[in-house]
């Protein structure tokens, strides 16, 4: 596995341009690059492009045009194999969740464990401790369908988290949740970051993101400004973070 | 604090496949094939030990003729009939390739005639020929017209029965009906193949947002493969054991029925102990060939995918 070091860039994104089918493209001319342990809000309007913009950085999606290189790998001359691998090292919280309704809590979070092949002894372990851990240990054998958003919420992060990702990337991670659940679940994303893991949160709070003074990646345009901690100034589409 | 952990959890497959509606397809499209495939095979089987036996046995051997003598004189007429025999007997000994020549006894002759005249006939009151049985030796060729030449000098009264020239065409017949036999059996697969490889493509439209997840957690696309060819070589395998179940009863049934064809060609065609075995075992390859074309197709289809 190739080894990341703290600050150099994990994801990084060059002339990046999107669209789906023949249509106009979505996003367009994307430069980027996210350092190993930084934290980043990603915001913009509905249909700025932030789900899309993820989408490339979890790799579920090619860019129509310019180079994505997620550890220092160009997905686009990556194999299939190979770019399995570099998901299991990506932490994704879905907007909706994306649980699956025939398994129960205890399976959906052991769902990236069990998919690396890792002992079923170990894999009870650790889901057991992170499902306590997220207080839904009462839980454990509840399909999502029983649950509620928050408690949801809590099993797709904890299914996010089970792997020790190196980057966590949330898409409106509080979108669903009580506002009493929503610093709570900041916080443990903060957690996260000061343990090396590297964040992404795309969110339309404003509310949310004046809590925190973590630079902001802001998608307006079809473009990316990127607005850093203390001056929230705009740098212009494809400055570096 | 680390909690214990459950006693037992149990695991559920992340791809719900029992529950596709397509499952019991493939299951009876699976016992259907395999029925097919046996009952097929057994006649291949049959057909190819036919064949063995006939090589074997008749190929090795030709019958000379010796057409009756005309005179009112039955007795003279049978030692003349007798005399002529001896001439081409004397003449099949001087061909290297013969290995033995055994004239028929009368009473074998009765016992030829015996379906259709009876008990009691006196050969010497009927017209017709003597028959000489010559037995060739193993792997010799014979040229059946310098042959049939040499027996006319001999006596003019001997004629040649061809065994090859019937037989021959026989064969071609069987190992037509062989071909088409392997022909069908290839045709069965294919279809199998198909059947299987359309239900997990519309099975993959069905699942594909698991898929996207299972993707999204690292499973590389053997993992997801491996779930689906875990699952069809299950179907094939207990399809396969439906199928041969009903295929052995009719394969007695068939057999049964070819025995009490007279004549004796058929009832060669009987199964040796190692081709039950090879129909016995159908269900492990019916669940082998379903696990491969789940698999391949599993890993094909998911190549398009990002």
């Amino acid at each position: 596995m190739l080894k990341i070091n703290q600050g150099d860039p994990i994801i990084e994104m060059q002339n990046v341009g999107i669209r789906y089918g023949q249509g106009p493209e979505i996003l367009s001319d994307i430069k980027l690059s996210l350092k190993k342990g930084s934290f980043h809000f990603l915001t913009g309007k509905s249909g700025a492009g932030k789900t899309s913009l993820l989408s490339m950085m979890y790799l579920a999606q090619k860019p129509s045009r310019g180079i994505v290189s997620v550890f220092g790998k160009n997905v686009n001359f990556t194999n299939r194999d190979s770019l399995a691998m570099l998901r299991r090292r990506i932490g994704v919280v879905f907007q909706d969740f994306r649980l699956l309704d025939h398994l129960s809590a205890f399976d959906n979070v052991a769902l990236p464990l069990r998919v690396c092949g890792m002992e079923e002894q170990e894999v009870k372990k650790r889901v057991v401790e992170l499902l306590s851990w997220v207080e839904l240990s009462k839980h454990m054998q509840a399909t999502p369908a029983t649950l509620s958003g928050g408690e949801k919420q809590r099993i797709a992060i904890a299914r996010a988290v089970i792997n020790r990702p190196d980057i966590l990337l949330a898409d409106e991670p509080t979108g669903n949740v009580d506002n009493d659940i929503a610093p709570k679940l900041m916080k443990l994303f903060v957690e996260l970051n000061k343990l090396g893991t590297t964040v992404v949160i795309a969110t339309h709070s404003e509310k949310l993101i004046s809590d925190f003074a973590y630079p902001r990646l802001h998608l307006q345009n079809h473009g990316l400004r990127i607005y850093n901690a203390n001056d929230l100034t705009g740098m212009g589409g494809g400055s570096h973070a | 604090m680390l909690k214990q952990a459950p006693i037992f959890i149990a695991r559920k497959q992340e791809l719900p496949l029992d529950s596709d509606s397509s499952s019991p397809f493939l299951k009876v499209m699976i016992s259907i094939a395999v029925f097919l495939f046996a009952v097929t095979l057994a006649g291949v089987m049959s057909i190819n030990a036919m064949l063995i036996n006939w090589n074997e046995s008749i190929l090795g051997s030709l019958t000379v003729q010796i057409m009756p003598v005309n005179n009112i004189d039955k007795a003279k007429a049978t030692a003349q009939t007798l005399a002529h025999q001896e001439k081409a007997i004397e003449a099949l000994k001087t061909i290297e390739a013969v290995e033995k020549v055994s004239p028929l006894e009368d009473k074998q002759l009765q016992a030829l005639i015996r379906p259709w005249l009876g008990d009691g006939v006196k050969l010497e009151n009927l017209p017709i020929p003597r028959l000489i049985d010559v037995k060739l030796k193993k792997g010799a060729t014979l040229d059946f017209a310098q042959t049939a030449e040499k027996l006319a000098e001999a006596t003019p009264y001997a004629s040649l029965d061809n065994h090859k020239l019937w037989l021959s065409k026989l064969i071609s017949f069987a190992d037509g009906l062989k071909m088409l036999a392997l022909a069908a059996l290839v045709l069965v697969i294919l279809i199998t193949s198909g059947a299987i490889f359309y239900t997990t493509q519309t099975s993959l439209g069905l699942h594909c947002y698991i898929i996207e997840i299972l993707h999204q957690m690292g499973a590389k696309d053997a993992y997801i493969a491996q779930q689906y060819a875990k699952r069809t070589a299950w179907l094939g395998l207990v399809g396969g054991c439906i199928g041969v179940l009903l295929a052995v009863p009719t394969i007695f049934l068939i057999s049964g029925l070819a025995s009490q064809i007279e004549g004796g060609i058929i009832s060669e065609a009987r199964l040796s102990a190692f081709s039950w075995l090879i129909i016995l075992s159908l269900p492990l390859f019916s669940g082998l060939i379903s696990m491969l074309t789940a698999y391949y197709t599993v890993k094909n289809t998911l190549q398009k995918m990002m």
